[in-house]
Order: structure tokens, then sequence, then C-alpha cells
């Protein structure tokens, strides 16, 4: 945590006597640290390190991508590490662009934005797909990232919010998790503030973030997130599960950065209603109290009466999430159960 | 030509005209540009009778387009359960929050009234044998919605400063509907009273004594046999109609001559020297589809068991099927008596308030029931 000390030229200037002004004056710093500055911050390293990895590619190699499914099938020849599905789209059909939310690169989940690496057989995922379960699963671990944005947003300056994780998207539960630690004290949301948060999730599909993959080394993500004491329990413990060992997935929507493993959907703008419903309090053996906030949300794609919505599904996802809770288990005895997904 | 006005229980309502308008009217601007002023019958100008064919600007957006178009069978299933399950118990009792006071009837305490669906006629005789054709009316699946005291009412557009401070706003709506085919807006106009959306919705003037908590059921026991109620419905829509149908003008001789102008008006009016066309000259233009009352009829039957009541005369407006606002009368010489008016279920008919079930049939005493021997009629002498 960077210390500053206090200004003293402010107390000097007052009309108060010198001695006093000594008496008050402290030696170390009452500045407290806003999320603001945080995700500022992470947006800053974040940058750097993109460039960095963009400068590494002198060379752009061709690729063979095989479109299968509808409109047409065909062979695109697009850009090593440059070009992603939504790139492939782009030359195909408007309507790939603008209802796919996911991809399948070789029949392995792919992010619209991630760049593709080899010669590769693609297919895209929309919401009105006969079986759309791995999509669902992308959609519900997006809306759970979106609640980190909510939480990291919402509250005023004097309250750092601190997130912790959430758990593998299980969309039969009736709702997705963010749990973290609020800093709130006894404070219960009210149903009206907790539409204030929903507002602030539902206000992005307005906004089409696109959601941006980015693996970075493990320094750079502990740099990240020096500012987050869960976050850097968790990094080394993320960082051993990856094929290099020495990296961390990182996605970004907008300024919003955080840690996730699996892949997202391709855009804000394709969540339609949004909705935060509950604040329980947790204990995790590991780190501690936090709270679990829920929440509930529908594709844009999915036309459901408000009725349905508000009277049905709302009620059912403010019920506690009987989610795993957040733990750190020890890398030598399992290699499984990270707490951030 | 006629645009029809039957409507289908279970379906949306086809052919009413202030529907197709298809103007949503906003809070801020009402556009009264399609307004038609038509005159009134026996009466010469200027007095009018003014047919909005636009929503009144209080009006919240009642229908929705938006539909669950993606639900299995299995959770279409389940989500209509969870309708049927939501809004079972609402059928007789009102709110938890303590029933409001009973008041008694007293001369000028106005009721509220009830929205009974027109069925058709009948034809019923009395016990001197003279038949009679009787209106038969369902009061279905009402609820009262709301409940506005006067000091508040007195603040909104559509009251009138010759009410003063005497009336409060009774809400009542009729016959429930999926909350799927409304908006959100409606729909939260009946959270207050817990009951299922409903098709339609009307307003009664009450006096404060005779407000009826919202919730609460209204039976076809808010009236007994014998009483004198006023009607008041849409007379059936004819569209947009010539001269001889609309005022009963003679027109012209189909032979003989007549050129081009068999079923036309002929003259205007007096010429220039009596300043042109008056107003309220009889013309060609839309017929029907206004608010029409029919006072003073009386109740002659009465069934519980479905709810008609059966009221005595043929001039209740509309076509059948469409739906009534059936009150008290106002005639002075067909007000209660004051025996009768201890005997009135004030604010409304509960349940509770009779100890033996009422019987499935009701008649007023002159009234011949079939049940009975067959009337013998001195014969006439020639």
């Amino acid at each position: 945590m960077a210390t500053t000390i206090q200004n003293v030229q402010c107390l000097l200037r007052s009309s108060m006597s010198r001695r006093f002004q000594k008496f008050c004056s402290r030696a170390y710093s009452t500045r407290k640290l806003t999320n603001a500055e945080v995700r500022q911050k992470r947006i800053n390293l974040y940058d750097a390190e993109k460039e960095r990895q963009l400068a590494q590619l002198t060379r752009v190699e061709k690729i063979e991508v095989q479109h299968k499914g509808v409109p047409e099938e065909c062979t695109l020849i697009m850009n090593k590490d440059l070009s992603t599905p939504f790139n492939c789209a782009m030359h195909i059909h408007e309507l790939l662009m603008t209802r796919s939310a996911l991809a399948l690169v070789n029949g392995e989940p792919w992010d619209m934005h991630r760049p593709l690496e080899r010669d590769c057989e693609l297919q895209f995922l929309h919401f009105q797909d006969e079986d759309s379960r791995v999509l669902n699963n992308a959609f519900w671990r997006t809306c759970s990232f979106i609640l980190g944005h909510v939480l990291e947003t919402a509250f005023k300056d004097e309250y750092y919010v601190e997130l912790c994780s959430f758990p593998p998207p299980n969309v039969s539960s009736g709702s997705f998790v963010y749990d973290a630690a609020l800093n709130i004290g006894d404070w219960n949301l009210s149903q009206t503030e907790l539409n204030c948060l929903s507002r602030i999730g539902y206000r992005l599909s307005f906004a089409d973030l696109r959601f941006q993959r980015l693996q970075v080394p493990v320094s750079v993500a502990n740099q990240m997130f020096a500012d987050n004491r869960f976050k850097t329990q968790q990094i080394s413990a993320i960082a051993a599960k990856s094929k290099s060992g020495s990296e961390v997935t990182v996605y970004r929507a907008g300024d919003h950065i955080d840690l996730s493993s699996g892949p997202l959907i391709g855009s804000t703008a394709q969540i339609g209603r949004y909705s935060v419903c509950a604040v329980h309090d947790i204990e995790s053996p590991t780190f501690g109290k936090l709270q679990r906030v829920q929440g509930l949300a529908l594709p844009t794609q999915l036309a459901m009466h408000s009725w349905t919505y508000d009277s049905i599904l709302r009620p059912r996802a403010a019920k506690l999430n009987a989610g795993p809770l957040p733990e750190l288990r020890k890398p030598q005895h399992t290699q499984k159960e990270i707490p951030a997904h | 030509m006629a645009s029809r006005t039957v409507l289908t229980l279970g379906a949306r309502p086809l052919g009413l005209s202030h529907n197709l308008c298809g103007n949503l009217t906003t809070l801020t601007g009402l556009e009264w540009s399609s307004v038609c002023v038509q005159q009134v019958r026996y009466r010469r100008f200027p007095k009018f009778v003014v047919r909005p064919t636009t929503r009144r600007p209080w009006h919240v957006r009642k229908w929705t387009e938006k539909k669950d178009e993606f639900l299995d069978k299995s959770n279409e299933q389940f989500v209509r359960e969870v309708i049927a399950d939501k809004y079972a118990k609402t059928s007789s009792s009102p709110l938890k929050d303590g029933p409001w006071e009973r008041n008694p009837y007293l001369r000028g305490t106005r009721r509220s009234g009830v929205l009974a669906l027109k069925l058709g006629t009948l034809i019923h005789w009395k016990k001197d044998g003279t038949p009679f054709t009787v209106t038969v009316l369902q009061v279905l699946d009402n609820h009262v919605i709301n409940y506005v005291p006067p000091e508040v009412y007195a603040t909104y557009p559509s009251h009138c400063p010759h009410q003063g401070l005497r009336f409060g706003l009774q809400v009542v709506g009729s016959l429930s509907c999926d909350p799927r085919q409304f908006s959100k807006p409606y729909n939260n106009l009946f959270v207050k009273a817990g009951v299922p959306p409903k098709r339609w919705l009307t307003r009664f003037l009450v006096t404060p004594d005779a407000a009826i908590q919202p919730g609460t059921a209204l039976n076809v026991n808010h009236f007994k046999v014998g009483d004198y109620v006023d009607t008041q419905g849409r007379t059936r829509d004819y569209g947009f109609q010539g001269v001889i149908k609309r005022w009963g003008m003679k027109g012209m001789p189909k032979s003989h001559g007549t050129t081009k102008s068999e079923r036309k008006m002929g003259a205007t009016g007096g010429g220039g020297d009596k300043d042109g066309i008056w107003k309220g000259k009889r013309m060609p233009g839309m017929m029907g589809n206004y608010l029409r009352t029919m006072y003073g009829l009386q109740i002659c039957r009465i069934n519980t068991r479905y709810n008609l009541l059966y009221v005595a005369g043929v001039g209740v407006p509309g076509l059948p099927h469409t739906f009534i606002r059936v009150s008290d009368t106002v005639l002075p010489r067909k007000q209660r008596t004051e025996d009768q008016m201890s005997s009135v279920a004030m604010p409304t008919w509960f349940e509770e308030d009779e100890e033996d079930p009422l019987p499935e049939e009701m008649f007023v005493d002159d009234v011949f029931q079939f049940t009975e021997p067959s009337l013998e009629l001195e014969a006439e002498e020639s």
C-alpha cells in the first residue's frame, strides 16, 4: 500500500498558533485507498502489459479458419494471434456478429474477442441453440464478473470494497454469486438500494463493453491485485494450474479488470435484464467474514414478461445460494478447487 | 360499415374504435383532434355530446407485446400453476390489514356499482299474464381495486368543480386475466388490492361512508330484487353512417327523375340571412359507440349461483358481451323508502351477513315463476 505524508501546509496556513499546528500534525497517512484509484492502477498495468505483448508480434502470419454452421460453411484466411472469432463473424454475416456470444474452436469454448492461435474449426453459439449448456455457464460466469464491477463502483469512496472470488457457475441454483468484503458494517441493503445496484449492471448493456482476455505473468498480476488481500493469496494457486505454470488469465470489460479462468460472453450488450437480488453474510474458512452478493440476469435474446421475472425468478434468486464457500486449499494436497473461476 | 363490437372472453377485444386509434396517450399532451361533436336529440345548439376516441390522459399503457416466447411446455405449465396458486385465495376476502368500518345507508348515500357483462335478452311474464323483456347481466369476477378519498380526488384532472368534496372515487375491475398479457404499469395498479389484473376497469363516485376496501369481491347480492338501477354502456358501433340511417331523414324518391340524390340530406339551412348552416345540423358521421345510460330499470330476478341480474327493459346499451356499469338509480321517484334503507347491503354484501345460505333464484313478487302452476285467465268477452 503506498503511503503518503499528509500535506501539512494546509494546517500551517490556518490562523491557529504554530505550536498547536505542530501538535495536530501527524506522521502517518490518513488518506484512505479508494476503489477508483486501484481500478485506474490496474488499467494502467493492463495497458502496459498488452502493449508489451503486442510488440512481440513482429510478423503477421496467416491461418486457415473453417467456419461450420449457418449461414454458410466457408474457409477464412485470418491473422494468427490477431484475428478473433468476432473478426471471422464480421466477414460472414451481421447476424453472427450480434447474436454470437461464444465460439467453439476445435470444440473448445473460446471467447469471441480472443485471438486465434492456429488453423482451426470455428462454430458460433447463441442463446436460442438447441443445446446451450456451455453458453449458459459462460453467461452466468460473465454475470458474476459484472457483479464484481457493480460492487467496486457502486459504493462511496470511504467504503473500500475487496472482491474475493466467485464459485463455478450453477445456473439451476437460480442465482449467480460474488463473494466480497463490502466493509459496510451492519448496514442491511434495502430493496431500493439493491435496485440501484441492479441499475448499474443493467446500464452496462447499453455501453456495449467487449470482454477482452489477457494472459499476464504472475508478477504483473501480483502488482495489479496488490491492494486486494484475497486475490494476492489466490494468484499463485491459479498460476500453478495454468499451462505455462506462471501465467494468470485476466479479463477486462470497460474499466473493470478481474481474474477469471473460463470463457466469458462476447459483449455486455448481450445481457438483457440484470438484477442484484440479495446480500447474505457468510464465513469462509480461509478468508473470514464475507458477504455473498447474489444476482439474476437474462440474455437479450430471451424475452420474458416482467411478471414471470419479478414474481417467480427474483424471489428464488434472493434465497441463499448453496454454492461452495471461497476457500484456499493448499496446493500440495489437491490441484483442484481453486476459489476464483 | 358497422365495426364488430363482439368480445370473446379470453381474447383481446376487437372492433372498439377507441382501441383501434393506435395512439399511445402520454401524460403530457392529449391530442383531441379526433373528437367528433354529435348533436343531442331534442336540444338545440349549443348543447353537444363530445365523443373522444382517444384514451384518457391518466390511463396507463394497458396491453403489452412482450411475451414469454421461449418457455418450454413444461415451464409454461409451471408458470400457469404459479399464477393460479398465487391468486387462488383472493376470491372473497379483503386485505389483511383490518376490515373497514361499515356505516348505515342514509338518504344521500351513494354506493359503489358493479361491472356486469351483458349476456342478452329474455322474456318474462307477470302474474297477470303480460310479457315483458328482461336483459340478463352477469356480475363477472368483480373486485374493488382502489378507493380514493374526496380530498385526493379533488386534485385529479377528471374531478369536476361542481362535485366538490362530496364524493370519493371507487375503482372496480372485472374479469381476472393472465398478468402476462398486460404491461408492468397496468399490473402494478392491482398490487394494492392483491387481486389478479382485470381486463376491465371502471370508476364509481361514492360518498365516503360507502367506501369499500380494495380487494373486496363484489357479488350480485350487492343489489336486491326490486331495486332500481341505472345501466351505462357503449352503444353498438355503426361506424360512419349517412343521414337516413343516422337521423332518420326521408331522402328522396328512387325514380321520377331524381338525380343522384336518393339518400342525400337535401337542404342544409336558411341561407346567408340566417347565418348559414347552424351548429348541430344533422349530417352524416360516426354513429353509435358512445356512452349511454338507461335510468331506473328494475331488477326483477337474481340468480346467486351464476351471479346474474335480470333487469326489466330492453334498452341496455351495447351488443351482448359488452361490459355495463350497473349502479343504484339517481331517479328521485325510484329511490329507496325508509324501511328499504335498513336492509341495503352497505357498503356491499359480505357472505358473513347471511345466517342461512341464499336461495339460488330470487324473484320480484309479481313475476310469474314457471315452477308455479299455470295461470288461469278468464276469457275476455268479445
